[in-house]
């Protein structure tokens, strides 16, 4: 008896063409795990968003065809019937919450049903209890890291106890370590019976997961596979269907989560960083703020003496969630003050504010670096003098030539960060920083930025690239940085694929 | 210590009222200044102490100006600038300190309880709830795009005052408008906005403290108003 039932769907969005559905037909039977996978704009979220009801009651377009799921006919239920029957664990931890403490939003749903606050209660020791989350309990939400925060999120969904669970892109924001313990979850839900339904782009996680795998293209699907034909599928079948690898090599494995002996390789054409030492923790005297040591020791969140950073090469900078890398990039390029680091290249020393004209760093959110009211004026923002014809080149480099006079924010995702990595280019930085630049990105848009990054290391800058992604890494990186507890643990060289 | 949200609701009004209502003699003054250290008390039982400091200095500061330096009498654009900026101060200040320790130590779950005990409707309280879970991700947007625009180097917008505003108005419009859609369409998946009756796990009890800083503040409140106006 399939208890999610997908018939002859046509769907489009109100004003936009991208994540259509054309003539989707999909049942799913009680108890199954099913992946959809695909590029991005595919209709992935559209399939999820259906089966929540989220289309058409939330997000409103055209829609044809008919959605059962578990007896309710999709179009006529109200949103909140489905609350106890269908959970969403959604992609982006930052806007998922609606509390602000970690207890009130695993109890949030069962408040909203009515359900008597006894059984609540029973409820939410369980769900504690299932996924160990004792430690980050009654603990603010932006206080979180981006896997714990996930870990809520699952735990919040699960306190309504659903028959079915759906995951719209769940791993994007989340590390190594915090994907195996997501993948535990995604388990013992199926071990419980629960019908799952996974849109993802990282594949590996769920190999053994899943029973089913449906491949979607332009808003319909193109390809099935059963759980076992998936696993077994060579590695030149995965990428002509342009998807992440489906099995990680060791050697990857150990590289992202910073599993190697220490060894600091030598370097010759290097810029020299000197002194960076960075805490949280702020020690004050009654006003002057006491400058951070080596001897701090512990107390310290980056610790770096010193380090040679290879010029004009892409270095991957890896370690688990939490470990400094964010630290590191905002302390490099200037951003916390009380780091007084220096850097030296080609002989002159930078010091504290100067580090910002050395530096630029595409962030991971590129909404909140894009300011102006149209791409080219956005270049011009960060050039030192006005030059036009240099512009047009960047633009021109990057493919944005025809999106010259648009609004940035009416940019799609990719765009708006090839945007962000122009402006970097009109900037003149000799050292560029991009924090999770591929997080949430398909393959081919990896695929992109890892060109990108590779030419910018060809016209001289030094490239420093914060990631969890391991296909990144072996795309693009010539050197590794693993970091670790604030400390450098190795550079080393790295096997390009490519 | 751990007070009642309905106590912090009524020590905002309360704080409100009297700060707003022009303080003529002594002994209204005294009144007056007694109901304002009560949040300062209360942020230093918090160990908020930074903030209780940097507000006691501000606000010590725009008394001792109003009170010593200025008068009816005072001219020039730099005194009536003064003027303004202390009485923005000692006015509003009080009320704002109020409501931000309020905001800083009551739980959504919580205030979402207190609503239901005085029988706010569900769609109210929900409404206020989503504003009080905003005030940290704005911070959190807004320091955000202070860094980019460090980074940048447009912090001053090219000296162009209208163009600082926007450059940090605009990103944070955006995100705002889009972190709001996503977490209403994940707060209605879980059952937001249905016809049942919300309920509750947080159980909320009336303390000593509670009715003992109630008792405070209604005293004070009808003695400022008696004082004021009857005598």
């Amino acid at each position: 008896m399939s208890i999610i039932e997908l018939k002859n769907i046509n769907f489009q969005y109100k004003g936009s063409k991208d994540g259509s559905l054309c003539n989707v037909n999909l049942n799913i039977d009680e108890g199954q795990t099913v992946l959809l996978c695909g590029a991005s704009g595919s209709g992935k979220t559209s399939v999820i968003r259906l089966i929540n009801g989220l289309i058409p009651h939330y997000y409103s377009g055209e829609l044809e065809g008919e959605v059962s799921v578990a007896g309710h006919d999709i179009k006529k239920t109200e949103l909140h019937e489905l609350a106890g029957t269908v959970g969403t664990v959604f992609q982006n931890p930052r806007s998922q919450f609606f509390s602000v403490d970690t207890d009130g939003e695993i109890v949030f749903g069962p408040e909203n049903i009515g359900l008597d606050p006894k059984e609540i209660k029973t409820r939410m020791n369980d769900v504690v209890a299932e996924m160990d989350l004792d430690e980050i309990l009654g603990r603010s939400i932006f206080d979180l890291s981006g896997g714990q925060k996930q870990r809520i999120a699952c735990a919040s969904v699960a306190a309504l106890l659903p028959n079915i669970i759906l995951l719209d892109e769940p791993s994007s924001n989340l590390d190594f370590d915090s994907i195996e313990l997501l993948r535990g979850i995604i388990m013992e839900w199926k071990r419980q019976g629960k019908t799952i339904v996974i849109s993802e782009h990282r594949l590996w996680y769920l190999k053994d997961a899943v029973d089913r795998v449906i491949y979607m293209e332009s808003g319909k699907i193109a390809k099935e596979w059963s759980g076992e034909e998936f696993t077994s599928l060579n590695e030149d079948e995965v990428k002509s269907y342009k998807l992440r690898p489906i099995v990680l090599e060791e050697e990857l494995i150990r590289q992202i989560r910073g599993d190697y002996a220490s060894a600091v390789c030598d370097v010759d054409n290097a810029i020299e960083l000197k002194d960076f030492f960075f805490s949280y923790k702020k020690k004050t005297y009654l006003i002057l703020k006491k400058r951070f040591k080596e001897s701090d020791g512990d107390l310290l969140n980056l610790n770096i003496p010193e380090l040679k950073i290879p010029k004009g090469k892409v270095i991957g900078l890896v370690g688990p969630n939490g470990t400094g890398k964010s630290t590191f990039l905002r302390c490099l390029c200037g951003l916390e003050d009380d780091c007084k680091g220096q850097i030296v290249s080609d002989g002159v020393t930078y010091k504290g504010r100067q580090r910002l004209k050395l530096c630029y760093m595409v962030m991971q959110d590129v909404n909140h670096q894009l300011f102006t009211d149209s791409v080219k004026s956005e270049v011009m923002l960060s050039m030192k003098e006005a030059d036009e014809k240099r512009c047009d080149e960047f633009l021109d480099m990057l493919g944005l030539s025809e999106y010259k006079d648009t609004h940035p924010m009416a940019l799609s995702g990719g765009q708006k960060q090839r945007v962000a990595i122009a402006s970097a280019l009109a900037s003149d930085a000799q050292i560029l920083l991009f924090d999770e630049p591929t997080s949430g990105l398909d393959y081919s848009h990896m695929e992109k930025v890892s060109e990108l990054l590779q030419q910018l290391a060809a016209s001289g800058a030094s490239v420093i690239v914060s990631t969890h992604d391991p296909e990144l890494i072996s795309e693009c990186c010539d050197y590794v940085l693993g970091l670790k507890h604030g400390k450098v643990v190795y550079l080393k060289a790295n096997r390009k694929q490519h | 210590m751990k007070l009642d949200p309905r106590t912090k609701l009524f020590m905002i009004f309360v704080v409100s009222l009297i700060v707003m209502m022009s303080a003529t003699t002594p002994i209204l003054w005294a009144i007056r200044l007694s109901i304002t250290l009560i949040p300062i008390l209360l942020l230093i039982i918090e160990k908020k102490y930074a903030a209780a400091l940097r507000f006691l200095l501000a606000y010590g500061t725009a008394l001792v100006l109003t009170f010593f330096f200025l008068s009816t009498e005072s001219e020039g654009i730099f005194s009536s600038l003064l003027i303004g900026y202390c009485g923005i101060v000692v006015q509003f200040m009080p009320a704002l300190i109020t409501a931000w320790y309020v905001v800083r130590t009551t739980k959504i779950g919580e205030f979402m309880s207190c609503m239901q005990k005085m029988h706010v409707p569900d769609g109210i309280a929900v409404s206020l709830a989503v504003v009080m879970r905003f005030f940290p991700t704005i911070k959190e947007e807004y320091s955000s795009i202070n860094d980019a625009m460090r980074m940048r180097g447009v912090m001053l917008g090219g000296g162009n005052v209208l163009k600082m505003v926007e450059f940090r108005m605009i990103p944070l419009l955006f995100s705002c408008v889009n972190i709001g859609e996503e977490l209403s369409a994940a707060a209605i998946t879980r059952g937001l906005g249905g016809e049942v009756k919300r309920s509750s796990v947080v159980e909320l009890k009336l303390g000593a403290a509670d009715f003992f800083l109630m008792a405070f503040l209604a005293a004070a409140t009808v003695l400022f108003v008696v004082l004021k106006y009857f005598v």
